[in-house]
């Protein structure tokens, strides 16, 4: 189980990755456009910028970040710190890790629910984005699977034999 | 009734305590953001909890997919890719053919390749590992001594964070609301400054102790031919990055894709030419590190603005404001205690999660100390204006961050320095490092006592 959740929460990373290199090259073909305009115009002339960039940097990159998720918690990356729990027992810690990744586990699952009553809203809204007009509500479900399996993944570490040890 | 404000510092309390008892800090900021609400719902009238929970069907999306917050994985990628790309080896192998003429140019090779590595790698942590694996071979392999091979590695790699384009400045200018391109421009002076600092660090130990370094030892003018023309294209991308900002060409989030594009580009088509690179495995791993680093930021931001609500709604930010109004509390003090305090943290904490949990705190307290929103210079108790303070506050703390990682007993710098040059005790990578940490401590007071240097270049560049 803690395996397939493992590779899961590496497809949702590398998905999250692709949509970044999207993000990439559209960036830089828009700033190709934005230098090429400025040449261009001391001929008279004009080359446009793409429309809606930033509105699809915006929604791909939330996307791209919500994915990643999952696998931060896989790899133990949310940031905590140290400072006092490393003098104390491995069983105390070990609790303590347990509690904590139980205690995320809930959050990530409340924020799943949160944001797919979210998506339902905008759907049943018909919510667009303003230059584009692209539905915003499909950006969300793919972030709606990444919050369940984040919480998953917390889940599993409250089980698993590594509860409250370092990161991996 | 208890005060809603008594709620508000009571939440801080509980907030500090369970980070100590090392819940992760996003999550403690989430949970005490909505447990404090509901607790002031119970005591508040106008305070309501489930138009307040309904919030939350869009606000993690709406804090997520946002514009300005876009650059951050861009430039986080970036440094990853860069990392995995042959670009650190390049930049230390050009320098040293620049500086291997003169005693200790290597050392120096080493600092100068981690201030051009780490303006793109973001994190110091990264810097000092990958730089570390490439120039300490070489500085062992010439017969420096340890102390002053892995002292200037773990003070270089400490240079990332400031020189920009750096992640840290970037998040930094985010969490308050600054501008990132003046945030750059202020960096610059105090980023030389430090580079120059930790050079010149170098020269004097090897003149008042010449067995610190072997005597100048000329790269063979074939090698020295080949290292300073693979030093040009990482120069060119780098400068295509940073002129760009600087140019007004690229906004941030275009200058990182760009980088991205650039510094990817140019590591697979050395792959491709067989000269090592990037290939599918290391876009793999940069991906991945990026994941986790990007995840644990925008989390931690997420955190921040539930907690943000919490305390807006206690009315925690106006009981501070006025307190520090009325308090008499010399403001410089205050100011001093808080970079003290990232000294200490800096010893725990990675570089940029510190930035993340100390801002939200620090910045308000430090705009009512200097006379609240809207103050002008004149009337203002640190003598500037909230917008430049913000500027001058930035670079300061992000210069005192670094100091925090070279810093006995446990700068983090030092550990991964220590663990790469395995035959190196602890205590001999420590010694090295002293002299740095007085060039640190040094450039601190300068910037803290002439803040010009760090608001000369955004007034020159802002006109």
């Amino acid at each position: 189980m803690r395996g397939l959740l493992h590779r899961l929460s590496l497809g949702f990373a590398l998905a999250g990755g692709a949509l970044l290199g999207l993000v990439v090259l559209i960036t830089t073909a828009n700033a190709g456009a934005f230098i090429l305009d400025r040449i261009a115009r001391l001929a008279g002339g004009n080359v446009a910028a793409l429309p809606g960039y930033e509105e699809f940097v915006a929604l791909t990159t939330g996307c791209a970040a919500i994915l990643f998720l999952p696998w931060c918690q896989s790899r133990r990356g949310h940031v905590a710190v140290d400072v006092l729990v490393a003098r104390v027992p491995a069983a105390f810690n070990r609790a303590l890790g347990r509690l904590w990744a139980a205690l995320t586990s809930a959050v990530a699952a409340a924020l799943a629910w949160a944001m797919l009553n979210g998506l339902w809203s905008l759907r049943a809204d018909g919510a667009i984005t303003a230059v584009l007009g692209w539905p915003v509500w499909p950006f969300l479900a793919p972030a709606v699977a990444a919050l369940g399996l984040w919480s998953a993944v917390a889940a599993a570490q409250v089980l698993g034999p590594d509860a409250g040890g370092a990161r991996e | 009734m208890i005060d809603p404000v008594s709620i508000g510092v009571a939440g801080l309390g509980v907030l500090v305590a369970l980070i100590l008892l090392r819940m992760p800090v996003a999550i403690a900021m989430i949970a005490v953001g909505v447990g404090g609400t509901w607790i002031l719902s119970l005591m508040v009238p106008h305070v309501r909890f489930w138009p307040y929970l309904r919030q939350f069907k869009t606000l993690l999306w709406e804090n997520a997919a946002s514009y300005e917050l876009s650059v951050v994985p861009l430039f986080v990628l970036m440094g990853y890719i860069a990392a995995e790309s042959r670009l650190s080896s390049d930049l230390f192998r050009g320098l040293e053919a620049l500086l291997s003429g003169r005693r200790g140019g290597v050392a120096m090779a080493a600092v100068g390749a981690c201030g051009a590595f780490g303006a793109v790698s973001g994190s110091s942590l990264a810097t000092a590992a990958t730089m570390g694996r490439v120039a300490l071979p070489e500085l062992d392999r010439q017969g420096y001594d340890p102390r002053l091979a892995t002292g200037a590695l773990a003070a270089g790699g400490t240079l990332g964070i400031l020189i920009p384009p750096s992640v840290a400045l970037v998040l930094y200018a985010i969490i308050v609301e600054g501008s990132i391109l003046e945030m750059f421009r202020a960096a610059i002076v105090p980023g030389i400054l430090a580079m120059a600092g930790f050079v010149a660090v170098v020269a004097v130990l090897v003149r008042l102790d010449p067995a610190l370094a072997p005597p100048a030892r000329p790269m063979p003018a074939a090698e020295r031919r080949a290292a300073l023309r693979r030093l040009v294209p990482v120069l060119c991308i780098f400068g295509a990055i940073i002129g760009g900002l600087g140019f007004g060409l690229f906004t941030p989030t275009p200058a990182a894709s760009v980088g991205v594009f650039l510094i990817a580009g140019w590591g697979f088509w050395l792959r491709a030419r067989g000269e090592g690179g990037l290939d599918l495995a290391g876009l793999g791993r940069a991906v991945r590190a990026s994941a986790v680093t990007t995840g644990m930021i925008y989390l931690i931001l997420f955190g921040a603005e539930v907690l943000r609500g919490f305390f807006a709604r206690a009315g925690l930010p106006q009981a501070i404001s006025e307190w520090a109004g009325a308090s008499g509390l010399d403001p410089m003090l205050v100011l001093i205690v808080m970079l003290a305090l990232l000294i200490v943290l800096g010893c725990f904490m990675e570089s940029l999660a510190m930035i993340l949990v100390v801002v939200p705190f620090f910045w308000p307290t430090l705009v009512a100390l200097n006379g609240g929103e809207g103050v002008t210079a004149s009337a203002a108790a640190f003598g500037m204006t909230n917008d430049e303070l913000r500027i001058w506050f930035g670079i300061l703390m992000l210069a005192v961050v670094e100091l925090g990682l070279i810093t006995p007993p446990v700068g983090l710098n030092v550990f991964i320095i220590a663990q790469l040059a395995t035959q190196v005790p602890m205590a001999t990578v420590f010694r090295g490092v002293l002299p740095f940490v007085a060039a640190e401590i040094a450039r601190v007071g300068l910037i803290l006592g002439a803040p010009i240097l760090v608001l000369g270049l955004p007034r020159l560049m802002g006109g």
